[in-house]
């Protein structure tokens, strides 16, 4: 449906479209379909790759229908477009948990605050929001224009849901394009959710070194009383930390944290300790260090009631997106939701983050006081493990496919070595010892195995400085910093925690801008050099070549895509008002950045990657990220690189396939960071830039491949893109493939080479 | 229905794999491909058979049939020293996406493949791939060579012990000599 008259005043209200900071683009609060023709052309090169999970569907009555090959639904369905509906109720769910987040954070602060407090992200920040004001072409000003921007962002999931129910959209390839807008949306939610906390909690902002906080399960001081804040909301925990200082307390606890209100938490108090990533939940609360567990909402394991009551620890639940059928006791006086916890035991939900927070300073040193918190020694494990009777029904089960019976029965012999390596590489889901039928806890038996050392993570920073956005700008669009690598997201890693510590290095050592968020933020901490540094001591915390910073947790990740969007803005001049296709197709085009999601395994993880694929931000990801069961993917020898030379207007076959993949999804590390490399390569690139870019893919190809990369002619331009160093066996591999040199661009656009409403002079500054 | 070692990798569907428990008949449906292809995995090259790895079966059958080649991950320079320089180095989903396509050229150039062997591929990757081509490429046969139910390959060997394992290669390449 076109936009009518009354809608057009609504968003012209709502974007206050007469404030002049920019013109308002083409396209101000897109609706679901008004981007779908940016989307047909990104899905021309980067075609849906799906590998279904299930064959079947049994989404409605009709079913279960099998969908193998070409057979359809009883509705007409074919698996193609089951597949296409899964990625956009994916993109649904992580897009709604963030907007959800973002929905609950605003909703308090307006209570606190009132909805004209100002934003204001220090000095450093002149550019706020660059995704609502992309997105929706809003600059916002203050509270209640965050609130505007989710407000948006739940129209657009109403519409997206409703596209999933059964006999509704059928094309594979709508649903793509429905997805991808989603991933958009879910950019703009996280943002709305950051700027919020960032202002209502007044975390760190235009300062790029932040101090350095604890993280490690070792770092918790046990004999002080614990609390552990898991998930992904770090309101209640500002509270609690208020209630601490105003007692006077702060000092004799131990405020820690799982996962991403862990990070957020250190953005308000650097005492605060982060414990680690999702990965290392079901371990940690085991150990029953945690006197008092508080819940949120995200990526909270679904049975914290039972484990908390196994080890003793007293749990307040806070958030109605997880209430685990406990009892409300949020109208009750605080008094007596404290003597319910530590007189009565009862674990309870309390849905005012100002109640939760006073209640859980008040309850902490109660419940903690007589706790003993033993950690399981190797003579206690190996006692637990004497009944293994190496049967292997463990190993079965182990979504990792680790070798667990070999490391029990080792356990059980005394020794510890394969239990360490398990450890390293174990995701914590706890099935294995669900499957023993010698019901040997071997999660507990990884206490005596696991390093208890301590690391640092440096306190996510916030959005990216327009004023290093400036600096690096030109570099990085002509290609001379050779890129950003944003690593990012979850825990589900394949192999050890620490190859996350080893691929930033690798890039922050090519001096690469390397960026981390979240769970990944943390175990890029999780590895220390000889000298006992972690990759935040060794590197500068800038946003430069060779850098490495935390921006926060997983909404902190829209400041990524945002200075990818801020590059086009500071840098080139472009308008962002409401002029997404233009920005992404400058991003595209020019600005080599590339995500990795290593470990992604959440529906959040997917529709942030989907949003920066929309945004022509390639993604590489883990292997077990093919159980998304859709990638984007090119063909670089079959497909067509035909771009339009925005300034001759001409379209020029460039036969370049750069970027080559929109979202991949790789086996090992090391071709992980060979394929991050290439994917850097953009088609804006001088001479320099190129053969800068060439030199590591090449370098990087030889050390684990052991020849020049045979892609490699795609990727020359001519004599001068040869990095000096490859020089002569460049040039004869050249020569052995018969390449020749290809066409040169000024200006690389895909604006021209489909139907737009967006003139070619749209993307010339 | 035969389950596979790993249980994330369960058939939910209706057409699984014909698991081949004898290697010579296995060796027979190989025989008669005229364009294979070998797909090495990053994990062939670690997994030790009582004196052998795997990737030397894996460089076995390639020689004994002619197979065409193709190294996923990192696993070209292993397969180099083994003396063979692999026809592709696409990652695994970048062939699964080529095979797909049934006017594909196929590695060699030659026309696309009609069966496709893997060996040394996570379980939970592979098989997920193998769901691709069953879906997407009805015009070729997929070969799980590792001991392992594959549900969602056309033929899989049974979920083995490393000593029959190795057995079962071994009968394989005699048969595929012979
Ligand atoms: S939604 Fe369609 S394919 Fe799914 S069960 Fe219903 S009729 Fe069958
Ligand atoms: S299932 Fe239990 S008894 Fe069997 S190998 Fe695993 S730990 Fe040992
Ligand atoms: S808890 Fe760890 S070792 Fe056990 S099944 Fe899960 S991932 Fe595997």
């Amino acid at each position: 449906m076109s936009k009518g008259k009354a809608k057009s005043e609504e968003i012209n209200e709502t974007i206050r479209s007469e404030d002049n900071w920019e013109p308002v683009g083409p396209t101000p609060m897109p609706e679901m379909s008004d981007l779908r023709r940016w989307d047909l052309r990104l899905l021309k090169t980067y075609k849906p790759f799906y590998s279904p999970f299930c064959d079947l569907c049994c989404f409605c009555t009709y079913g279960k229908c099998d969908l193998t090959g070409d057979n359809k639904g009883a509705c007409g369905i074919n698996i193609s477009g089951q597949q296409g509906r899964w990625a956009l109720m994916f993109a649904l769910m992580g897009c709604s948990a963030h907007g959800a987040h973002g929905r609950h954070l605003i909703d308090y602060l307006i209570d606190k605050y009132g909805e004209d407090y100002k934003i204001d992200l220090g000095g450093q920040v002149a550019v706020e929001a660059p995704h609502m004001r992309t997105v929706m072409g809003l600059k916002p000003e203050t509270l209640g224009d965050l609130r505007k921007g989710i407000e948006y962002v739940e129209r657009g999931i109403i519409h997206g849901v409703s596209a999933t129910h059964m006999g509704q959209e059928g094309s594979n390839i709508d649903f793509e394009s429905k997805s991808l807008h989603i991933g958009m949306l879910d950019h703009v939610a996280m943002e709305v959710a950051d700027i919020a906390q960032t202002i209502g909690f007044k975390f760190p902002t235009s300062v790029a070194e932040t101090p350095l906080a604890g993280l490690g399960w070792g770092s918790v001081d046990k004999s002080k009383p614990v609390v552990t804040c898991v998930g992904h909301n770090a309101a209640v925990a500002t509270v609690m930390i208020d209630h601490f200082m105003k007692m006077g307390t702060y000092d004799q606890v131990e405020v820690t944290g799982i996962c991403c209100t862990a990070i957020d938490n250190t953005r308000y108090s650097d005492k605060t300790k982060i414990i680690g990533p999702l990965s290392k939940q079901l371990f940690f609360l085991r150990t029953g260090i945690a006197d008092l567990i508080i819940t949120d909402e995200q990526c909270v394991r679904c049975d914290i009631p039972d484990l908390a009551r196994a080890t003793g620890s007293a749990l307040i639940a806070t958030s109605d997106k997880i209430s685990y059928g406990l009892d409300d006791v949020t109208h009750k006086e605080i008094d007596e939701i404290v003597r319910l916890i530590t007189q009565e035991g009862k674990q309870v939900l309390i849905r005012d983050v100002d109640k939760a927070g006073e209640v859980a300073a008040k309850v902490l040193p109660i419940v903690a006081k007589g706790r003993k918190k033993e950690i399981t020694t190797k003579e206690k494990a190996q006692e637990l493990a004497k009944e293994c009777k190496a049967c292997g029904l463990c190993d079965r089960v182990c979504p990792n496919l680790l070798n667990i019976s070999a490391a029990t029965s080792d356990v059980r012999d005394g020794k510890f070595e394969k239990m360490a390596d398990l450890f390293a590489k174990c995701i914590g889901c706890g099935k294995c010892e669900q499957e023993c039928p010698k019901s040997i806890p071997i999660i507990t038996t990884m206490q005596a195995a696991a390093s208890w050392d301590t690391f640092n993570i440096r306190v996510g920073r916030g959005p990216i400085h327009d004023v290093e956005i400036r600096k690096v700008g030109m570099p990085i669009v002509l290609g001379t910093i050779p890129g950003i690598i944003a690593i990012v997201g979850c825990s589900n890693y394949p192999e050890e925690i620490e190859e996350i510590a080893e691929i930033a290095e690798e890039f922050a050592k090519r001096k690469y801008i390397v960026v981390l968020s979240g769970c990944a933020a943390m175990a890029a901490g999780m590895k220390k050099d000889a000298e006992g540094k972690t990759i935040y001591e060794k590197f500068k915390p800038d946003f430069d070549a060779g850098g490495v910073l935390n921006v926060g947790s997983c909404v902190a990740n829209s400041h990524i895509t945002g200075a990818a969007m801020k590059v086009a803005n500071i840098f080139a001049k472009l308008p962002l008002r409401a002029n997404y296709e233009v920005i992404a197709d400058y991003i595209l085009n020019r600005v080599g950045a590339v995500g990795l999601a290593w470990g992604a395994y959440s529906q959040k993880a997917f529709s942030i990657g989907t949003g920066c694929n929309r945004m022509g931000i390639p993604v590489v990801l883990g292997p077990h990220s093919a159980k998304y069961r859709r990638l984007y993917l090119s063909r670089k020898e079959e497909d067509d690189w035909t771009v339009m030379d925005g300034r001759k207007k001409e379209l020029i076959n460039t036969e370049e396939p750069s970027p080559e993949h929109l979202s991949i999804v790789v086996e090992s590390k090391e071709r992980a960071i060979i394929t991050m490399a290439k994917l850097c390569i953009r088609k804006n690139d001088t001479a320099q830039g190129r053969q800068l870019k060439l030199n590591h893919y090449i370098s990087l190809y030889k050390q684990h491949m052991g020849t020049l990369p045979d892609d490699l002619q795609n990727f020359v331009r001519n004599d001068k893109d040869i990095p000096i160093v490859y020089k002569k066996e460049v040039a004869e591999y050249l020569k052995s493939v018969g390449w020749k040199p290809k066409p040169l661009l000024t200006l690389p656009t895909l604006i021209g080479t489909y139907e737009s409403n967006i003139p070619i002079d749209a993307v010339v500054r | 229905m035969s389950l596979p070692l790993h249980y994330v990798n369960v058939l939910t569907g209706l057409k699984g794999c014909r698991v081949i428990e004898d290697p010579q008949a296995l060796g027979k449906i190989i025989k008669k491909s005229e364009r294979p292809l070998l797909v090495f995995g990053p994990r062939c090259p670690d997994i030790f058979l009582n004196g052998r790895y795997a990737i030397e079966y894996g460089v076995d059958i390639v020689k004994a049939i002619g197979a065409a080649t193709c190294a996923t991950a990192c696993t070209k320079k292993k397969l180099m020293e083994y003396g063979i320089l692999p026809d592709s180095t696409y990652d695994i989903i970048e062939i699964i996406n080529h095979l797909k396509d049934p006017d594909w050229k196929g590695v060699k150039k030659q026309g696309n493949h009609d069966l496709v062997m893997f060996l040394g591929v996570r379980t939970d990757l592979g098989n997920q791939g193998l769901s691709t081509l069953k879906h997407y490429a009805p015009h070729l046969k997929t070969v799980t060579l590792c001991p392992y139910v594959y549900p969602h390959a056309t033929f899989s060997l049974a979920n083995l012990k490393a000593d029959k394992w190795k057995e079962y290669l071994e009968g394989l390449i005699q048969s595929l000599k012979s």
